[in-house]
């Protein structure tokens, strides 16, 4: 048993203040993003979710160190809540309210809750790679439920249906879209700065560097990584719901295969994983990425993931971020 | 039972075997790099991928027999797993457990997606005439490449057997896997072993696709279903269990095979994933093997 090294726990000051204004600049941006390129609001949107999707990973793969890989089954959980819904003839009179979709979303985040905790309590005794394996065995069960059920439109998968709009917003227009998701993500970033700064967060990472040591200091690991998990999936859910309004149609095929769990986690892996903004960064870049060999490689657009993981994975084990520590430290030695 | 049902029965029962066997082969590459390396290849669907786009392009190119095709598949995979273990995995040093799910994740990822630029995303085929013969002992019918398969999946299994307990690099192996470090004080050059295990696997992972290509469609991410049924049959059998990964192929085979004709051809592979589940849960040494220090 090796006691937790101390460079994880206690972090100088100055650079948890750097961190709080490192996502002021990236929300900033965002913010200014609509105003300045109108034009590519679709961008925008997906880049923003997937980005919210992988902050909310990390919760459970970078805060807790468990790397799920069936993540993509929570937000389908979400998606088809809200869609399903949606249509007013699904809910009791009382809630039919302007407001409907989003009872859809608020069921999909209990549903989701409720599955990881079940899920999580069943798989965490397994470690490391057995657990990233279970995840994939789990997630393919909920597609496969998906794909047979009536309920969920089989194969074919769900349309949005006619939303009323809550205040007069357009839930079809792009603008209201991009501010939803610009939401999810402030959300997301900062439950992750809450977390962080709490008993919450100090214990999943004692946990993540070494679960003996921290079950020494009086932690309980299973107990962690099961709220770590129900909140990744609560977040996972409401951004899923938001992913169903932004797409209006999807099947099984787009929301739930193993690919698009993999992604998330690799964006958030690329971008570093044991940091608050790394997801972040590692969305907007990979998106970038994507857009600009878009023509190259048409649909083999995950070729540039393929590339970057690897080189990630050899050269930089703590992502972009760890880069940008690492650049930043030396930096500060020189001076 | 009548004669029908009993006949339904065996035919249920040989489809499924056959078809374990080839979860089998894809098994036995992952399990001996298990065993070896005590890593997972997440990569390794689509090792299988590459076995079957060789064969594809082989026969598009000269009409060579498919079967003709594992002269080249196998040795290029095993340069291929050589290569990568030498320059990549090797690379990631201690942090191998962790750094090797993700490095053969983007492996995995490189490689389908090469494929999908080279070859489309349309399922092709090809078309031997005797791909759709089948044979019939009694009342059962087997179709011809499935039966190859299946010897294939035998001999190329007896010939891993044979090296592993006949010769002196699989005393290398086999000591490489339980003990690296008294295997090197022994002048072992363990990292040279490691490359060739890593070859070997993914070798039997393009023979498998080989095997299958005259079965099946191929496309891009075809992987990523067999890939899946090789996690089930090693854990089934017990990671790094060689023999267990055989048998874990068989039971996977019937499994699927009993379950879709007898309960609902719909749930076909959640059979497998739910005994995989429940295996990896309650016994993670596997079915068969006997009760082993946890991973």
């Amino acid at each position: 048993m090796t006691a937790v090294t101390p460079t994880t726990t206690s972090r100088p000051r100055a650079l948890t203040f750097g961190n709080v204004w490192l996502s002021v600049i990236l929300v900033a941006i965002l913010f200014i993003y609509p105003f300045v390129f109108g034009k590519t609001l679709n961008f925008g949107i997906s880049t923003l979710l997937f980005a919210g999707f992988a902050m909310s990973w990390n919760i459970l793969g970078g805060w807790a160190g468990q790397t799920s890989l069936g993540h993509a089954a929570l937000l389908g959980i979400g998606a088809y809540a809200m869609t399903l819904l949606a249509t007013p003839e699904r809910l009791p009179p009382f809630l039919s309210s302007p407001l409907a979709p989003w009872w859809g979303a608020l069921v999909g985040m209990v549903i989701a809750v409720a599955v990881a905790a079940v899920w999580g309590w069943l798989t965490f005794r397994l470690q490391g790679s057995y657990f990233a394996l279970s995840t994939i065995a789990v997630a393919l069960v909920i597609r496969l439920i998906a794909i047979n059920s009536n309920w969920t439109g089989g194969a074919e998968g769900l349309f949005m249906p006619d939303l009323p709009r809550p205040f007069g917003l357009d839930l079809f227009d792009r603008n209201v879209e991009y501010w939803l998701a610009f939401a999810f993500v402030v959300l997301t970033l900062v439950i992750t700065h809450f977390i962080r700064r709490s008993r919450m967060g100090y214990a999943l990472q004692a946990v993540r560097e070494d679960e003996d040591g921290a079950r020494a200091l009086g932690i309980d690991p299973a107990r962690m990584k099961l709220l770590a998990f129900m909140l990744s999936a609560a977040l996972m859910a409401l951004g899923g719901s938001l992913y169903a309004l932004y797409l209006q149609a999807f099947e099984p095929h787009t929301i739930l295969e193993l690919p698009l769990s993999i992604q998330i986690a690799l964006l958030a892996i690329i971008g570093g994983r044991t940091t608050i903004q790394g997801p972040l960064i590692g969305a907007l870049v990979l998106s970038i990425f994507g857009e600009v060999f878009r023509n190259v490689f048409s649909s083999a657009n995950l070729l540039i993931y393929g590339v970057l993981i690897l080189l990630v994975t050899l050269f930089a084990p703590n992502g972009i971020m760890g880069l940008f520590q690492r650049a930043g430290s030396k930096l500060g030695t020189a001076r | 039972m009548d004669g029908v049902a009993v006949t339904a029965f065996f035919q249920t029962l040989v489809q499924g075997l056959l078809t374990g066997g080839l979860y089998a082969l894809i098994g036995t590459g992952l399990s001996l790099i298990f065993g070896v390396m005590k890593i997972i290849n997440f990569a390794h669907g689509d090792f299988l991928a590459i076995g079957m786009f060789i064969t594809l392009a082989l026969f598009k190119a000269f009409n060579l027999d498919p079967y003709l095709s594992l002269l080249v598949a196998a040795p290029l995979g095993f340069g291929l797993g050589y290569v990568i273990q030498r320059f990549v995995l090797a690379r990631l040093g201690d942090r191998l457990g962790e750094g090797s799910l993700l490095a053969t994740l983007g492996l995995g990822l490189i490689i389908s997606n090469t494929l999908l630029l080279g070859f489309g995303a349309q399922p092709q085929s090809i078309n031997v005439p005797y791909a759709i013969n089948t044979f019939k002992f009694g009342g059962v019918q087997v179709s011809v490449s499935l039966l190859i398969a299946g010897i294939g999946t035998v001999l190329a299994i007896s010939a891993l057997n044979l090296v592993l307990y006949r010769t002196e690099l699989g005393r290398a192996i086999r000591a490489t896997a339980q003990n690296p470090l008294g295997a090197e004080l022994q002048g072992v050059k363990t990292a040279n072993i490691q490359a060739i295990v890593f070859g070997l696997g993914v070798s039997f992972a393009a023979i498998a696709g080989v095997l299958l290509m005259p079965l099946l469609y191929t496309f891009p991410t075809v992987g990523e279903n067999y890939v899946t049924k090789a996690f089930i049959v090693t854990v089934l059998g017990g990671l790094g269990n060689l023999p267990g990964a055989v048998v874990g192929g068989l039971v996977l085979g019937v499994i699927e095979s009993m379950g879709a004709f007898y309960i609902s051809n719909n749930y076909r592979d959640a059979y497998g994933l739910i005994v995989f589940l429940l295996v990896l849960l309650l016994r993670p040494e596997g079915l068969f093997g006997k009760t082993v220090k946890r991973v």
